[in-house]
């Protein structure tokens, strides 16, 4: 530092017991603490200069001095109107010495208040005892805090209401009035429980339905800003699956954070064309993305300066981001380059380190293991609180990606946390632990208006139904699902839980050869087969399987698509035959190491006849633009590399080979969209609550809807029922209710004898726009 | 102090001037910090209608004339600045371009601003300027940016009740390129959908979305709604009637339901507006939209955007053909945006009506960008010399200079503000104002603060840019 020239300027300073007192008494109150009036707080050193307010060591070129002396009213600092005396003379040469002296600040002082600094390991809760038998550990902890605030637990929600929250918290569907009947009707102590079982069983129910909160917190779509230019890739078919499968947490994460191509869209983020500010840069939503996500930390702030709303710096947001960086990554202050290189770190050293001369996937690995590092508490508290929230309406730390404000009650998150770890990190579990408290399955508070900070937990909150929870529903009640999801996912219904060695394929020899193109095996093989049935079968199933991935058409229909050779298609393909000619098209690809299709139809006549087509040297087969030629035979089944990979015990998917496709598979359209349904450009971690009145009107005359509710009364009309009938239909399959007098007799006129389609329509409308269909109690 | 500290310093005493915000919005993100201090400015406007020139307009081919030459076959391309002569105004020193007779004609009636700038974002995209535009920052962002219109909705409501405070004319969000990049911005963002635009990408279909839906009887829709009310009425469980969550879902239907059945809804009908006017305006699509959207803001609409609409190498968007597409567009737009002028002059709304015409960024015959940009050329007519009228246009991207107009809403009639070179590059060379400093005019005219600032994700999001834009006061009479 150059000399200092001022006289009488160089005299010791000392910051605790005279800068201190000077900036709180006349400056932090606006620019300290979790003021920053004007963008300016003086909370620690580098804000202060980084402000470019004073020149360190030079006094007279700093804005400051002027500001503390200035005559004019509107300079002046501290501002006149705020009643505070102005300096003193004597303060005024405190302030000159200090920054004459450089700005000399205590090591780690800071203006900041005392914040809540969420504990990073995880704590075992010991239990309070259980009051009035309800003997669930968040009772336990809940009727324990509502004890103390003098609050009464609110009573049981009924059994209609349990049924249809809980379908469609896990699900995402209206349960019918077939369920809703047997519910009613059993009598069993443990029904609910049952039902939950019954519900996180349902493989491509959960998938479909938490899809949509998966796509919105991983910015996945299938549309949107960045595709047309390559600059972003989806993961939705490795996401669905991970969904289906019930891939445990951690699993899932490190997957996504050192991942596989097929889920590597996630980290790699948006690349925009042009030029883009220096903080959102690849590497950088890189580092916002997985704090916010994974851990519910706001990496924003700190990617462009040092946050003045809680710890993070920018050095720590960069040295995130550099752990995903190719090249060395230089530190952006507000836009501006700083000259220092980040190093890759990862935010808790206290759990490890991550090796900075490692390569870019070994960092990424590292850094994987340390975000799902057993002792990280943070990282199972954030996703409980978020599972929490969807199925009680409201964060145990709200909003639940401000991880770093304390909980309402601290015990449960830990608890919560600690459970979800022990068991293994299964998201279903949590769900069906969080259900069967009494907590879950009370009644939903009456609320008057949004609950703020001074919330007091009293019971589960109510929830507005999500665009595709609405849109589903409605296409559950009219049948208008659309025929074909855009989503690339795999919703086959996989036949490993229908074995049946009653059925009549099951003891069928597999007769089904091995088969490629002949000549350079290269990745993709076309295959195809015509062939003639004299009658339509009563049953024919299929069982395929290609390394390492195929398509399969009849008679240029979709039937099935694979990517895992390991797990064969079983499907029932009835449907798509036809008697006289029909074709079997295969578009097969192999990523590496061998390269082999074999398929298998049986086929069963209404007399018992049987039949057979198999993959064999018999079918044409090509590289892809090549000339069709017999087929290559590589082997009989159960030949190496594979195995017995196929088993007729696997009796097919009864009728439909997949459930009715959901609105979170397709792409958006105005109505969702009006709905709330995200632009997923950015991460999405909550939905807006209230309906608002553009989408009132989009609801009371947009096309999209009245389409739906058009065709579904045309199609309720031909069943014949009289009109009291239908309204009574209706409301045990929308509201998990029958009618009440009241509304029978409000509605009946309207019905008549039920054979016009414009009334149903009408009572269609009426029925989903009651605050009771789209309101989750 | 050096030259840089003098920026400095202003700047930060521009930041310590800055107070807190204030709204009158319900729901949605909270103001920042101290509500009560945001000294908004008075407001000089209560509904504002921007006129939309998607594409990239050429300034010299339309608000800025320069050396013009005729096309001539072999003319070396790069002395032409201009593919049209210059005109005169209502004003004497203002000159526009041939075929915006209408508009010269009213220019005694706004300012001129001809120094507007962009700034260098590496690689020309339309869809980022034109998001910088309507939202005031550059995306990519970690928030979704509201729109202007969403701005004026939150914190200035609606003028009318019934009318929806945001207004899209003229621009399909579905079935046109880069589709997603455009409702990327035509949203409320983070301020959620009901600050969002209510879109009306087809002005002769306007009356739809106030309409029953398709094949429903005004009665029957009527009926509806009654039946409704009247099985909420019987529904049984009444203690829910005050939750917050559901009384604010039946208050939105109700306010559908009053726009749905009120007269202001007339306002989106043009077949009740008489012939001879309709006549005046009905040059097209966006003809017709300057004329929905003159009708709408009658009738308390707040904030309105027309559109000629962006479709990629479409309209303003002249990578190559430029003069000849430029004519066309001249014919579409030049009576209808002086006609709707003339009329809120003639029905006392102009003063407190703010009309902008903008487009993302200028053309230029030469250079991408600005003269020094890595931008890569996208001129589509690449050639030395004029061989064919293909290559007769201004078919590359200029952000060094761009023409901006607005009448009412307070500011200054028949005034010119900022320069641009004579010669190339015709870089905005007095009074550069970039795209913040225009929000904060805007903001100001409409009596928003720029400095106006929400809470997001525990961050203050400002009106402009880091709360940083800065009105041009010399625009205001």
């Amino acid at each position: 530092m150059v000399a200092q020239t001022c006289a009488g300027a160089a005299a010791e300073i000392d910051f605790a017991h005279e800068v201190v007192p000077l900036l709180q008494t006349h400056c932090v109150e606006c620019h300290g603490g979790d003021e920053a009036e004007g963008g300016f707080s003086m909370n620690t050193r580098a804000l202060v200069l980084e402000a470019k307010v004073l020149e360190p060591g030079n006094p007279d070129d700093s804005i400051l001095m002027e500001l503390v002396i200035s005559d004019d009213e509107d300079e002046l600092m501290p501002p006149p109107d705020k009643n505070k005396p102005g300096l003193s003379g004597k303060e005024i040469d405190v302030l000159k010495r200090w920054i004459a002296a450089g700005v000399p600040w205590e090591p780690g002082f800071t203006f900041a208040k005392d914040r809540y600094e969420p504990p990073l390991k995880p704590r075992k809760v010991d239990l309070p005892p259980a009051r009035d038998g309800r003997t669930h550990p968040i009772d336990r902890i809940l009727d324990t805090s509502m004890a103390e605030a003098k609050v009464t637990p609110p009573g049981p929600a009924t059994d209609q209401a349990f049924l249809r929250r809980a379908t469609l918290d896990v699900v995402g569907l209206l349960p019918t009035s077939e369920e809703l009947d047997a519910f009613m009707a059993d009598s069993s102590p443990d029904k609910r429980a049952q039902l939950i079982d019954r519900l996180l069983d349902d493989d491509i129910g959960y998938a479909d339905h938490w899809l949509t909160t998966w796509n919105d917190l991983l910015r996945n779509d299938y549309t949107g800003t960045g595709f047309i230019t390559g600059g972003r890739k989806q993961i939705t078919s490795w996401l669905y699956d991970s969904l289906r499968q019930n891939k445990p947490y951690d699993q899932f994460v490190r997957e996504l954070i050192a991942p596989k191509p097929e889920a590597a869209g996630f980290i790699n983020g948006i690349q925009w064309r042009g030029d883009v500010n220096a903080s959102q840069t690849r590497d950088i939503q890189f580092s916002q993305n997985i704090s916010q996500v994974f851990l519910g930390i706001n990496m924003k702030c700190a990617s462009c300066h040092d946050s003045f709303i809680d710890r993070w710096t920018l050095k720590e947001a960069y040295n995130l981001a550099a752990v995903f960086a190719e090249s060395p990554l230089e530190l952006n202050r507000c836009d501006k380059p700083t000259g220092e290189v980040a190093t890759p770190k990862w935010i808790f050293p206290e759990l490890g380190e991550i090796d900075p001369n490692a390569s870019k996937p070994e960092r990424l690995e590292q850094l994987a293991a340390l975000m799902t590092h057993p002792e990280n508490g943070r990282f199972a508290r954030t996703i409980v609180n978020r599972i929490w929230e969807r199925l009680m309406g409201r964060g145990i730390v709200h909003p639940v990606d401000a991880m770093d404000t304390k909980p309402w009650n601290e015990d449960l998150l830990d608890h919560l946390a600690v459970q979800f770890a022990e068991d293994g990190y299964d998201l279903r579990k949590l769900i069906g632990y969080i259900m069967t408290s009494e907590a879950y399955q009370a009644r939903t508070v009456m609320l008057e208006s949004e609950p703020g900070e001074d919330y007091v937990y009293a019971g589960p909150i109510a929830k507005r139904m999500s665009a595709e929870q609405l849109i589903d529903s409605i296409w559950q009640l009219t049948g208008t699902h659309p025929g074909k999801a855009d989503a690339a996912v795999n919703r086959t219904i996989k036949a490993e839980k229908k074995q049946d060695s009653e059925h009549p394929f099951a003891n069928v020899p597999i007769k089904a050869k091995w088969i490629w193109h002949k000549g350079d095996v290269g990745t993709k093989s076309q295959l195809r087969q015509s062939f003639q049935l004299k009658s339509l079968p009563h049953e024919a199933r299929l069982l395929a399987t290609c390394d390492n991935a195929f398509e399969m058409k009849i008679n240029g229909k979709m039937v099935a698509k694979s990517e895992d050779w390991k797990q064969p298609v079983t499907l029932n393909v009835t449907p798509f035959l036809k008697k006289g000619d029909n074709l079997v098209e295969v578009a097969a690809e192999m990523f590496g190491g061998s390269a082999g299709m074999i398929a298998q139809i049986d086929m069963l006549s209404e007399s018992g006849d049987r039949g057979l087509l198999i993959t064999d040297q018999s079918w044409e087969a090509r590289p892809p633009k090549g000339q069709w030629a017999a087929a290559r035979e590589l082997g009989p089944h159960g030949a190496s590399p594979w195995g017995k990979v196929l088993n007729p015990k696997e009796a097919a998917a009864a009728t439909s080979p997949t459930p009715p496709v959901r609105a979170a598979l397709v792409k958006t359209d105005f109505l969702m969209r009006s709905l709330g349904r995200p632009n997923r450009d950015q991460v999405v971690t909550s939905r807006p609550g209230e309906l608002t009145t553009l989408q009132a009107i989009d609801l009371s005359n947009g096309d999209i809807l009245a389409g739906y509710l058009g065709a579904g009364a045309r199609k309720l009309v031909k069943e014949g029922k009289d009109g009291e009938e239908l309204i009574t239909w209706l409301y045990r399959n929308a509201l998990s209710r029958k009618p009440t007098t009241d509304e029978l007799a409000a509605l009946a006129p309207i019905a008549g004898d039920g054979t016009n389609p414009i009334a149903v329509e009408d009572i269609l409308w009426m029925v989903v726009m009651l605050p009771e269909f789209q309101i989750i109690r | 102090m050096t030259f840089e500290e003098q920026i400095a310093r202003r700047e930060f005493l521009k930041k310590l001037g800055l107070a807190s915000a204030t709204t009158l919005g319900l729901g949605g993100p909270r103001a920042w910090g101290n509500t009560s201090r945001t000294k908004h400015p008075e407001a000089k406007a209560d509904s504002c209608i921007l006129i939309w020139l998607a594409g990239g307009m050429a300034s010299p081919d339309t608000f800025d004339p320069k050396r013009y030459l005729p096309f001539e076959r072999g003319l070396e391309v790069e002395k032409i600045l201009s593919t049209f002569p210059a005109i005169d105004s209502s004003v004497d020193n203002i000159k526009l371009t041939q075929g915006m007779e209408q508009i010269a004609g009213v220019m005694d009636r706004g300012t001129l601003i001809r120094s507007a700038v962009q700034p260098d974002l590496g690689h020309i995209l339309h869809s980022r300027h034109q998001y910088h535009w309507h939202t005031g920052y550059v995306p990519p962002l970690t928030v979704a940016a509201p729109h202007i219109g969403a701005w004026m909705a939150k914190v200035l409501g609606p003028k009318n009740p019934v009318i929806p405070p945001f207004i899209n004319i003229g621009q399909r969000l579905e079935g046109v390129g880069e589709k997603e990049e455009l409702k990327a911005f035509t949203t409320g963002g983070f301020f959620g959908s009901e600050f969002g635009p209510m879109n009306l990408p087809y002005p002769d279909d306007a009356v739809r979305s106030v309409q029953p839906p398709k094949g429903m009887e005004p009665g029957r829709f009527a009926d509806r709604y009654k039946h409704y009310r009247k099985l909420i009425d019987k529904n049984p469980n009444r203690e829910l009637m005050s939750d917050y969550q559901q009384e604010s879902m039946l208050r939105s239907l109700e306010s559908a339901h009053r726009l749905l059945k009120s007269d202001e809804k007339k306002a989106f009908d043009l077949t009740l507006e008489p012939k001879d006017s309709l006549e005046r305006y009905d040059t097209g699509r966006f003809g017709r939209g300057c004329l929905l959207a003159r009708r709408l803001v009658e009738e308390g609409a707040r904030f309105v955007e027309v559109t000629t609409e962006y479709i990629p190498f479409k309209h303003w968007d002249t990578h190559e053909n430029g003069h000849t597409t430029v004519q066309r567009l001249k014919q579409e737009v030049d009576q209808p945006i002086a006609q709707l002028i003339l009329d809120l002059e003639a029905r006392g709304l102009l003063d407190r009506t703010l009309v902008i015409v903008a487009s993302e960024f200028s053309r230029d015959m030469m250079i991408e960008g600005v003269p020094g940009s890595n931008a890569k050329d996208q001129s589509r007519a690449k050639t030395e010399k004029l061989q064919e009228m293909k290559h007769y246009g201004l078919h590359r991207h200029f952000t060094g200079g761009t023409s901006v107009a607005m009448f009412g809403g307070g500011v200054k009639k028949g005034f010119l503000y900022g320069k641009t070179a004579d010669e190339r590059p015709l870089l905005a060379v007095e009074n550069p104002i970039s795209v913040e400093d225009l929000h904060a005019t805007i903001f100001t005219a409409m009596g928003i603060s720029p400095k106006t600032a929400f809470d997001v994700e525990k961050r203050p999001f400002y009106a402009t840019k880091d709360g940083k834009g800065k009105a041009v006061m010399d625009l205001f009479a």
